[in-house]
């Protein structure tokens, strides 16, 4: 205690020299060498509808509550195969998540392909599923009294739908829509079909 | 031993210092925090205030972030330039410094704040969600205190640097490290930034806070206690095993995932070693502690301190359990996690810093808190929290049975909704403590002195 560590210019250089160095080793270089990873065949970036909707899912913090990584246990099975390196290979973020207060979303094109069921959901997830506790997105929406051509209309279940008026799904919305239907994992060569 | 005595306007000088630092995160305590109550009546209420601004994605990071680098980043900055200053013997050097960082601290969580309120973030990037021009200030905040903080201690009056200045010095030197290898692109893309992510999430917590949380509790416990601390030593082992295991561990955040299965192992290894700093911490402040409970008992601050070094060994042992493959299985990505995060970051790190504001702020400006107001902030926020953690505790492992069993997934958010209410409850008495906290900042700091106790007259009446 009476040496070195009482000079500050050591205090504060060598644990400072220390930290650098695992810096460097543990959070650096693992990130370098696994950016690296190549897209496992089949994997291809989004569209620009599809990233613009990604956008979306990152702004609105949707990876709070779904996770998009499928671990190899059993009870993670239900969502898809288990992830792989090579599925992230465009996904910057990353939007693995650390929560699940809804299920995770990997493959989630796949399980669920209804475009109708995604935006009916969105607008209000109870009219679907009566305990679920995920937020409504009734921003995505506009309500008019009419639909105008070319207009995308939500046919929002009865006791949710506003009285006489229609719902119709913005741009922002189909966006999204097209993001979670992109969500498709690539089968694996040789993998046993679930 | 040649200890200046230092005049009375510099020491004022700290003192106003240590208040503006303590008011100003009073106020993101109660702003992060209202928000924290408001997310989590969203569960059992989720169309409960359906706005975009105030919906849930965008309100947790808000959360994290205000409690993070708002609250508990500046109250243990005021906390470690006091701590500083007097274990040196002087008033604080550069003072102008000290007063900047307090500004850039602020401007980056408005700014934090009012950003991800509109949806501008860096994706999931857990404590990480500000934009790079964001966080730039709190880089700047971090940099000015940290000259604050070393300019004292090379001007020291004291022979030796005190074992808490390690711990304080060390935070800033880490964290700008820290700050930088995290806001560095070029090294994240894709499984990349997940390792990325994995390493910054933990160091932000490991090596800012705890280092902050115990450089502070090892010059408050002595000096509120009237004993030297039980073993310089220990402190000294704590401080090594801290800066040399905690950077090794950030992968345990993302086991079973496709990150390379040895460095998962690895992580999981170095989260038994930090059994070492933990037991090397708690076991020299319990020893400190040991045959002075009397003591303990009629402070208004030890009792804050003595919680937070419990919820240390606790949330800490917690952490190198839930590293354990076999129990990630059941516990990641359920509830548990988030009460393991309030052990921590409430239990521990905003219990230290209440204790040592608490010990330290009213020798600084002369002015007390309520005694009354000062036990109900105590019982509610030490009830709550342990409410907050059991029922999540609990909620999250059926969660975590729901799906190993192969239930659909709606039966794990039905099982969990009564422990989520409980947890409501309570954030909702942490919440009610944090007011009865504000009210004794305000006595501790702005408020006109107690004629009955202005005695001394040495600080600002």
């Amino acid at each position: 205690m009476k040496g070195g560590m009482n000079n500050v210019v050591l205090l504060v250089g060598i644990p400072f020299l220390i930290y650098e160095v695992l810096a460097i080793l543990m959070g650096a270089m693992p990130g370098w060498v696994l950016s690296q990873t190549p897209p496992a065949p089949g994997v291809v970036p989004l569209t620009a509808q599809q990233a613009r909707g990604r956008e979306t899912y990152v702004a609105e913090g949707c990876s709070y509550c779904h996770t998009q990584q499928v671990r190899p246990l059993k009870q993670d099975l239900v969502f898809g195969r288990p992830s792989i390196a090579g599925d992230y290979a465009y996904a910057t973020p990353e939007l693995l998540g650390s929560e699940r207060n809804g299920p995770d979303l990997s493959n989630i094109g796949s399980r669920q392909p209804s475009e109708v069921w995604q935006y009916i959901h969105l607008y209000e997830p109870r009219s679907l599923v009566s305990s679920s506790i995920m937020p409504a997105y009734p921003w995505f929406f506009r309500v008019k009294k009419h639909a105008d051509p070319g207009d995308v209309v939500v046919a929002v279940p009865p006791g949710y739908a506003p009285s006489g008026r229609v719902v119709i799904a913005t741009q922002e919305a189909q966006a999204l829509v097209a993001y979670l239907e992109s969500l498709k994992q690539v089968p694996l060569k040789g993998a046993v079909k679930q | 031993m040649t200890v200046a005595q230092p005049t009375a306007p510099t020491v004022r000088g700290d003192a106003e210092l240590f208040a503006a630092f303590t008011i100003s995160a009073t106020f993101w305590l109660l702003l992060a925090t209202a928000v924290g109550v408001l997310l989590s009546f969203k569960f059992p209420y989720p169309d409960l205030a359906t706005s975009p601004y105030l919906s849930f994605g965008r309100l947790r990071a808000i959360h994290t972030n205000g409690t993070f680098y708002g609250f508990a980043s500046v109250a243990l900055t005021g906390v470690g330039m006091y701590v500083t200053a007097r274990s040196s013997g002087i008033a604080l050097w550069g003072k102008s410094y000290a007063w900047a960082a307090l500004w850039c601290y602020n401007i980056a969580a408005i700014l934090g704040t009012i950003t991800l309120d509109l949806g501008i973030n860096n994706g999931d990037q857990e404590y990480r969600e500000w934009v790079w021009w964001v966080t730039i200030f709190f880089v700047v905040a971090v940099v000015l205190s940290a000259i604050a903080i070393i300019g004292t201690i090379a001007t020291r009056a004291e022979r030796y640097i005190y074992i808490s200045n390690w711990y304080i010095v060390g935070a800033y030197a880490f964290t700008t490290i820290l700050a930088v290898t995290a806001a560095i692109p070029f090294y994240q893309h894709g499984l990349g930034q997940v390792a990325v992510q994995g390493f910054y999430m933990h160091n932000a917590v490991g090596m800012w806070f705890t280092f902050l949380a115990l450089g502070a509790i090892y010059y408050a416990l002595p000096k509120l206690l009237n004993r030297p601390i039980y073993s310089y030593a220990l402190g000294v082992l704590g401080f090594w095993t801290n800066l040399v295991f905690y950077p090794i561990i950030g992968a345990h955040h993302f086991e079973f995932t496709p990150i390379p299965w040895w460095f998962q192992t690895l992580a999981i290894v170095f989260s038994v070693g930090m059994l070492v700093p933990v037991f090397a911490g708690t076991g020299n402040f319990v020893l400190t502690i040991s045959g002075r409970w009397e003591r303990v008992r009629r402070s208004v601050a030890l009792p804050f301190i003595v919680v937070g070094i419990a919820y240390y060994f606790l949330g800490s042992a917690q952490g190198t359990v839930e590293a354990l493959r076999s129990l990630q299985t059941i516990w990641h990505l359920t509830s548990y996690t988030v009460g393991h995060s309030h052990a921590t970051m409430y239990g521990f790190i905003t219990f230290i810093a209440w204790g040592c504001i608490y010990g330290l702020l009213p020798k600084a400006t002369g002015k007390e808190p309520n005694p009354l107001a000062t036990g109900l902030h105590f019982w509610l926020a030490t009830i709550g929290v342990t409410i907050y953690v059991v029922a999540l505790s609990i909620g999250g492992t059926i969660q975590g049975l729901n799906w190993a069993q192969g239930d659909p997934f709606i039966a794990s958010v039905e099982s969990a909704a009564p422990y989520w209410m409980a947890r409501s409850i309570g954030g909702t008495m942490m919440f009610v403590s944090h007011l009865l906290f504000a009210y004794n900042v305000y006595l501790m700091t702005l408020a006109r002195r107690n004629p009955n106790l202005d005695a001394s007259g040495s600080v600002r009446a």
